[in-house]
């Protein structure tokens, strides 16, 4: 059911628009190529740091980093209650968007999708996004290069996200 | 520019290149060479590095094509009136956290839909607004290859993403053979929300800090024995 409401989310904002351009009394088509063609600029202002950002990312995932990482501090990752099982998706998450969510899909197929790893990681990727992707792609497609307290303060609200969902699983499910 | 961040910015943008972007894309480009030649597949990372210029490009196309549905909408939306509506109910939550935006009244709409559009989980439309607030924002800038708080505070609430129906989630667990794929729609209503709270919290210990250090003086004028003191 809640899938079904969340699909009709963006029909009903396409809808709504189009009720306006063929009821409205101002000339709505018009506002929309004015600010279709505003976010078409915007777009190519992007795409050099999205060409550097996604050159990054394929490398990282082609060099079998992840792997290696997991494996490195699957112990530490025991130490303090998190399962290692999600070190790959945790590493991937603030990084891709495409390669956590093949991590998170795979993660699911292996441990079961209601199991307690599977649960965290449902919410641990339901809570957070790619922050390496959101932040770049936001400050570049203004022309800023100082970030300044962005990945800092966003890598550390991931890092609560993370404990705080194996947390609150732990709560709820067991 | 206040007490607080020059510390913190000398911190953030000295020991090596002087820019974030920059220092983030070399972490990642040295320590994919280094893994690589641990890992023994160096060779892949050549073809990684052609097939990572492809994507960017179909990533451009649709994100181009986003960018033009959606701030093509936003802009019949905001004619119509209906975005001023959705900031003013806003309101108090933008002015909290906004203030610059509030006090010059640009961006607001477009921040207005961009939260919208995330919890209605409409990511899609979401990024557009968000670029446009940016620019909005960026207007009222006074160091323009520099971010201000506000525009900090929402690229780092967007990283937080608080949706009420993270339809995404829900498909790959349904796809995985989950039981209850519901069963964890209530804790990440709880930990997204905490973690939008916390980023807010985070992007607006500056503001607050500076505005402890303008409280100060008063108290010290009035001495330690009160104001009859």
């Amino acid at each position: 059911m809640g899938e079904t409401v969340a699909a009709y989310a963006m029909p009903a904002v396409m809808a709504l628009a189009g009720g306006f351009m063929l009821f409205g009394k101002k000339d709505y088509f018009h506002a929309f190529t004015e600010g279709a063609t505003e976010g078409l600029q915007t777009a190519i202002r992007l795409l050099p740091t999205l060409v550097a950002l996604m050159v990054a990312i394929s490398m990282l995932n082609a060099s079998g980093a992840v792997t290696l990482l997991s494996r490195v501090l699957a112990p530490v990752a025991q130490r303090i209650g998190i399962p290692s099982d999600l070190l790959p998706l945790l590493i991937t998450r603030p990084f891709s968007g495409s390669a956590s969510t093949a991590a998170f899909s795979s993660l699911l197929d292996q441990v079961g999708a209601d199991s307690f790893t599977g649960l965290c990681a449902s919410v641990i990727f339901g809570s957070s996004d790619t922050v390496v992707y959101v932040i770049s792609v936001y400050c570049s497609s203004v022309g800023i290069r100082h970030t300044r307290w962005s990945f800092p303060c966003a890598f550390a609200v991931m890092l609560f996200c993370v404990f705080f969902s194996c947390f609150l699983c732990r709560l709820c499910f067991f | 520019m206040y007490f607080f961040e020059k510390p913190l910015d000398t911190i953030l943008q000295t020991k090596g290149g002087k820019v974030m972007l920059g220092k983030v894309f070399g972490v990642i480009c040295l320590i994919s060479l280094l893994f690589a030649l641990l890992n023994g597949n160096a060779a892949a990372l050549g073809s990684a590095v052609l097939d990572g210029a492809a994507k960017a490009i179909e990533v451009i196309l649709s994100l181009g094509g986003m960018m033009c549905l959606w701030c093509g909408i936003m802009r019949v939306l905001s004619e119509a009136g209906l975005i001023r509506r959705l900031s003013r109910l806003l309101s108090p939550f933008l002015r909290l956290f906004f203030p610059e935006a509030s006090r010059t009244g640009e961006g607001l709409e477009e921040i207005s839909a961009n939260i919208s559009a995330n919890l209605l989980g409409i990511g899609n439309a979401a990024t557009p607004f968000a670029l446009r607030a940016m620019e909005q924002m960026q207007k009222h800038n006074p160091h323009p290859d520099t971010a201000s708080r506000e525009q900090i505070t929402l690229a780092v609430l967007n990283t937080a993403s608080v949706t009420l129906l993270p339809a995404n989630l829900l498909a790959l667990r349904r796809a995985a053979g989950s039981d209850r794929p519901y069963a964890i729609l209530i804790p990440v209503w709880i930990t997204s929300l905490l973690c939008a709270a916390m980023a807010l919290l985070l992007t607006s210990l500056p503001r607050l800090f500076e505005k402890k250090i303008t409280r100060f003086p008063r108290a010290h004028r009035t001495g330690k024995r009160g104001r009859h003191g």
